[in-house]
């Protein structure tokens, strides 16, 4: 799930959130912000709302909302853009390395 | 009976109903705290596992910390099938374990969070089955894996509720940590529930140990004072109300 299907160069970004969650809709507009800051073109956003789609909760082990998942990493609450931006360096910089590896 | 009488919810626990006026009280949260090694979670997986086949009471046992296939053989030198119970539909066993390979590794922590995710998921599988009791083992876990605890207090209230609300009787494990003497981990554990269970496996002498509980709250029920003995048995566990612990 980490990479949509029909463009698996775009790394996917996915937040769960909820209907009851109060931080849930700033944590959104982060996400939506920091995605826009970096271009459209490298990113896919994901919404999980886990009030209708509690099994991909339970899926990924999602206690606590919100969360933003980048790859194999996340962060819980409302994040700093600061953060998912050095998730998302981290995940680009695992992805070349494994191209190169290839 | 009266008007009032309150409606009790066999524990499964041969024993332990007449330390507490035939069982727990219905849609009540019951906190079993305990050291590590005292049996809390073969207890609560006891009343998920009896609830089912005894008493027609569907349970979901969300597991926190010990992975489903550890729990499973577990049981199963007790007699008790929880995979066949799960086929059954009968009861869940929800894997919230941390070795789960797909859980993402949690890099950052904001105290701006809810737990609305876990109720969500627990209600999900309380609906799916017309569930009567579910079990939270363990509750101490979230001490590791979240840092900001206010926020966890206040949503640990709202999650018993939700769950509560929905007329399941709810068992939560806390462990004691060593030499700690409090209930654990949060210091409020006993607050969040109405009845608190304690266990214990104390060294009596330098080569044996005495297994033992004590009912130390539960409202709205005359409860034994005493600290009983327990056995850890072939068939689970087994309270002998009239023994008194001699480790105590």
């Amino acid at each position: 799930m980490s990479k949509q299907k029909d463009d698996p160069e775009k790394i996917e970004v996915v937040l769960f959130k909820s209907d009851t969650c109060a931080f849930c809709p700033r944590a959104e507009e982060v996400v939506r912000e920091t995605i826009r800051d970096f271009g459209s073109d490298v990113f896919t956003l994901r919404v999980v709302n886990v009030s209708e789609n509690p099994e991909a909760a339970e899926e990924f082990g999602i206690f606590a909302l919100p969360t933003v998942m980048i790859g194999g990493m996340s962060v819980t609450g409302i994040p700093e853009p600061d953060m998912l931006m050095k998730m998302v360096l981290g995940i680009k910089v695992m992805t070349k390395r494994k191209v190169r590896s290839k | 009976m009266s008007d009032h009488a309150i409606e009790r919810v066999k524990t499964g626990i041969p024993g332990l109903d007449e330390l507490i006026e035939g069982g727990f009280p219905r849609g009540d949260t019951i906190l079993i705290a305990g050291k590590a090694g005292t049996g809390k979670s073969i207890l609560a997986t006891q009343f998920i596992y009896k609830g089912a086949t005894e008493y027609n009471e569907p349970g979901v046992f969300v597991t926190l910390e010990e992975p489903p296939h550890l729990i499973k053989r577990n049981m199963i030198r007790f007699g008790m099938d929880l995979d066949k119970l799960v086929a059954e539909k009968k009861i869940a066993i929800v894997d919230l374990s941390p070795s789960k390979e797909v859980t993402p590794v949690t890099i950052g922590e904001y105290p701006s969070f809810d737990l609305s995710g876990l109720e969500a998921i627990i209600l999900n599988h309380v609906k799916k089955l017309n569930a009567k009791r579910v079990v939270l083992d363990t509750l101490s876990i979230m001490a590791y894996k979240f840092r900001s605890r206010d926020i966890l207090r206040e949503e640990f209230f709202k999650l018993t509720a939700s769950i509560t609300r929905t007329g399941c009787t709810l068992l939560l494990t806390s462990e004691i940590p060593a030499n700690d003497q409090g209930l654990g981990v949060f210091d409020i554990e006993a607050f969040l529930a109405s009845g608190v269970i304690v266990l214990y496996n104390e060294k009596i002498s330098d080569t044996s140990r005495s297994r033992s509980i004590e009912v130390l709250k539960l409202r709205g029920s005359k409860h034994s004072s005493r600290i009983h003995s327990m056995r850890i048995t072939d068939e689970g566990i087994r309270v002998w109300p009239e023994e008194i612990s001699p480790g105590t």
